[in-house]
């Protein structure tokens, strides 16, 4: 008897259940559009992106549903939208990496942001004006800068302070100068572990304010040809890499942007570079075993007057001849950059709020009070000017991984500086030139 | 005088074979030739016609060079070792002893492991400061940083993810020995040494021609281990074929070239089972 009523219940509660989610699908089919959003969020961002889009989609009042969907890493999801492309079925918005914005901009597939921007009537400089510059031409926002990142200088601080090194490093002969007190008496295995990372090389290009590419490194036309060959800049870059690397400084400690976080979370290393929206796994990974400091990104001299640019994506919407879709698209975009969002952001992922309006909510204030680290990226942000915005490339990931395999080569005896150089130069021309004549 | 439907009958049952075949292997094996012969554009869509340009530059480029001479390296190193490792293993476990299924699901479980989550678990033991290699041998090296080592890391944990299939092949080949004849070889007084070479190898010939010709065209299509662990670096001294296709197809989109490595990858494996399929005659017993 029992069970028969349990069954009942059950019955009735699965009924229930199944018919009230049928009648919720067709009120949402009825009231409002549906957009597909592809991102690149992965584990806890991820997680905070779903956050996020089921705010949305449970609190907006026009029916929108924005259907979100993770397509892997950021080389995933632009390679993924390459082939969709072909095909016309894309999404309505994607999250796109920092070097895909030439490629999008070219693709003929988008509609700008400040198409959107206009039409709606937002204010544009409620961004972070150093984070909207790099996503902006002819002062266009062409995408709608979302996760933003800068690179830092980690330091062991209980090292420092054992070394008796009270000024931290802003540069890379600043970096040799106290590499041997900080290995002795501060106990290092090494000073630091500096990851092979195209993006590294790039910004160390900005700190010394030289271009990349040239027509104004690729943001007033295409680029035709590199000139960090021309300018010195990467030479200059090269030789004060290999410096640290033959003095043991320095050690080869493998390719990427998270390639050296490992050493320096272990205690082993007294400083690393990495991205600013690290701090987090780094202060977990350290767990309080030393005391973790931050630091600006240094400079490959100490004479250098740059800044740095941003990395990190920015999100993108697809021109699908849709205008109801275009319209919930920024319903949604201007959802995910308010400050309230901003800072829920910032705070889960360590990411910068790209409104400086999210600096006032109290999410973020509580945040920028248990990581005061935090502080140091938006300095460093604040420091920085438009001008240092960093290069336009539509080849950009594959010159990244040639900047990496020659600079690896460089260090592994390969090749000199200088063959390394002139390498590096020839092979993204090579690949510049083939772009140009097949798309143009 | 057979009817209109048997004679296309048997036709018919082949169609949905074919189609499938047809859709999935004839048709992207011809697009491939055709695309080695072209420039594509960002979209990877034929643009330009440049005939055999794709194969002239290749010819001409020390990088392909350097990942024909690597692929060819990598491909001894895992072909040796992992049916080295087989072969002992099966060997070993031929015999009857308490506890021998554990030891054959130790051998034979390597086949079980999906080459990326390999790679990962090696990725963190090969790692210079956290990683426990170093930490057992008291060494500090960069493994898979390290040219001189990249390669060699890569192509053992290939041979030892090999070696489960065939450890599996070797046991049913070892299966299939006549026992007797083990035991009239120890009445004529052969040592176990003696009947190694001239029983056991002879009698798993023709299991170990299968498995060399696998192994090999296996050995040249390894992917994820590279992709994970070297990323085809240091410089290019990992920089196998297939992962070299895979970079500048889904990478760099530049389909021209990746077709035309592809083009060539296919002509070495077909010269070299056509080779093996000659040299089988002479070598295996049946």
């Amino acid at each position: 008897m029992k069970k028969r009523v349990i069954s009942a219940v059950l019955t009735a509660a699965m009924l229930t259940g199944s018919l009230m989610g049928s009648t919720m699908t067709v009120q949402a089919e009825e009231s409002g559009v549906t957009i597909d959003f592809w991102h690149s969020m992965g584990g806890v961002n991820g997680q905070a992106m779903d956050y996020l889009v089921n705010k949305f989609n449970e609190e907006n009042e026009y029916g929108i549903t924005v259907n979100a969907q993770y397509q892997g890493e950021y080389d995933d999801t632009i390679n993924k939208l390459k082939s969709a492309q072909i095909g016309n079925m894309g999404a309505d918005l994607v999250q796109i990496y920092d070097i895909g914005t030439r490629f999008m901009i070219d693709s003929g597939w988008i509609v700008p942001m400040q198409e959107l921007i206009d039409k709606a009537g937002y204010d544009v400089s409620q961004i972070e004006p150093n984070i909207a510059a790099y996503y902006s031409i002819d002062n266009q926002l062409y995408s709608m800068p979302f996760n933003s990142s800068t690179p830092i200088l980690y330091y062991n601080k209980d090292m420092f302070a054992a070394a008796g090194v009270e000024n931290v490093p802003a540069s890379f002969n600043e970096i040799a100068e106290v590499a041997d007190a900080l290995t002795t008496e501060g106990g290092a295995g090494e000073a630091i572990s500096l990851g092979i990372y195209g993006w590294f090389f790039e910004q160390l290009l900005c700190k010394q304010g030289l271009a990349y590419v040239d027509n104004g490194n690729g943001r007033e036309g295409a680029a035709t040809k590199v000139v960090f060959d021309e300018n010195g800049g990467a030479l200059n870059i090269l030789n004060a890499w290999k410096e640290l690397y033959d003095a043991g400084y320095a050690p080869n400690v493998g390719r990427g942007g998270d390639s050296g976080l490992a050493d320096f979370s272990a205690g082993k290393s007294a400083m690393t570079l990495g991205s600013t929206a690290s701090l987090k796994q780094i202060l977990e990974d350290v767990n309080g075993k030393f005391e973790v400091g931050t630091a600006y990104f240094p400079s490959v001299s100490s004479e250098n007057q740059g800044g740095v640019s941003i990395g990190g994506a920015s999100l993108w919407a697809l021109n699908n001849e849709d205008e109801a879709k275009q319209d919930a698209t920024w319903k949604f975009v201007e959802f995910l950059v308010s400050p309230e969002s901003q800072a829920y952001w910032n705070a889960q992922t360590g990411y910068f709020p790209i409104t400086t309006a999210a600096h006032e909510e109290p999410v973020f204030q509580e945040n920028i009070a248990q990581y005061p680290q935090f502080q140091t990226a938006i300095d460093q942000l604040h420091d920085s000017a438009p001008e240092y915005a960093g290069a336009l490339m539509s080849v950009f990931p594959e010159a990244r991984q040639i900047v990496e395999t020659n600079i690896e080569n460089m260090l592994n005896g390969v090749s000199s500086p200088e063959d390394a150089v002139a390498a590096m130069a020839e092979q993204i021309n090579t690949s510049i030139e083939d772009y140009n004549l097949l798309n143009s | 005088m057979k009817t209109l439907k048997e004679k296309t009958g048997p036709y018919l049952y082949l169609v949905p074979c074919l189609l499938i075949f047809g859709i999935f292997l004839f048709y992207p094996f011809f697009k491939t030739i055709y695309l080695s012969l072209f420039k594509t554009n960002k979209m990877g869509q034929a643009k330009l016609f440049v005939g055999l340009g794709n194969y002239i530059d290749l010819l001409k480029s020390p990088s392909f060079y350097n990942s024909l001479s690597v692929t060819v390296i990598f491909v001894v190193i895992v072909v040796v070792g992992s049916m080295l490792i087989g072969l002992v293993g099966a060997v070993l476990c031929n015999k009857a002893f308490p506890g021998i299924r554990i030891f054959s699901t130790a051998y034979a479980l390597p086949m079980a492991i999906a080459s990326s989550s390999a790679a990962m678990i090696f990725k963190i033991i090969l790692h210079p400061s956290v990683g426990i290699m170093n930490k057992i041998l008291g060494v500090s090296i960069n493994w898979v940083s390290d040219p001189r080592y990249a390669l060699v890391c890569v192509a053992v944990l290939t041979a030892w993810l090999n070696s489960g299939i065939n450890f599996l092949y070797f046991s049913a080949g070892l299966g299939n020995i006549d026992e007797s004849i083990y035991e009239r070889a120890s009445v004529d007084g052969a040592s176990s040494v003696q009947q190694f070479f001239s029983l056991t190898l002879p009698g798993l010939s023709p299991i170990m021609f299968y498995t060399l010709v696998v192994n090999i065209i296996q050995a040249f299509q390894s992917f994820g281990q590279v992709k994970i662990l070297t990323q085809g670096g240091p410089g290019e001294s990992t920089n196998l074929m297939v992962y070299s296709i895979y970079r500048d197809a889904f990478f760099n989109y530049r389909f021209g070239s990746a077709a035309a490595q592809s083009v060539v990858l296919f002509l070495i494996v077909m010269v070299l089972t056509l080779v093996m399929f000659k040299l089988e005659k002479k070598g295996v017993k049946y």
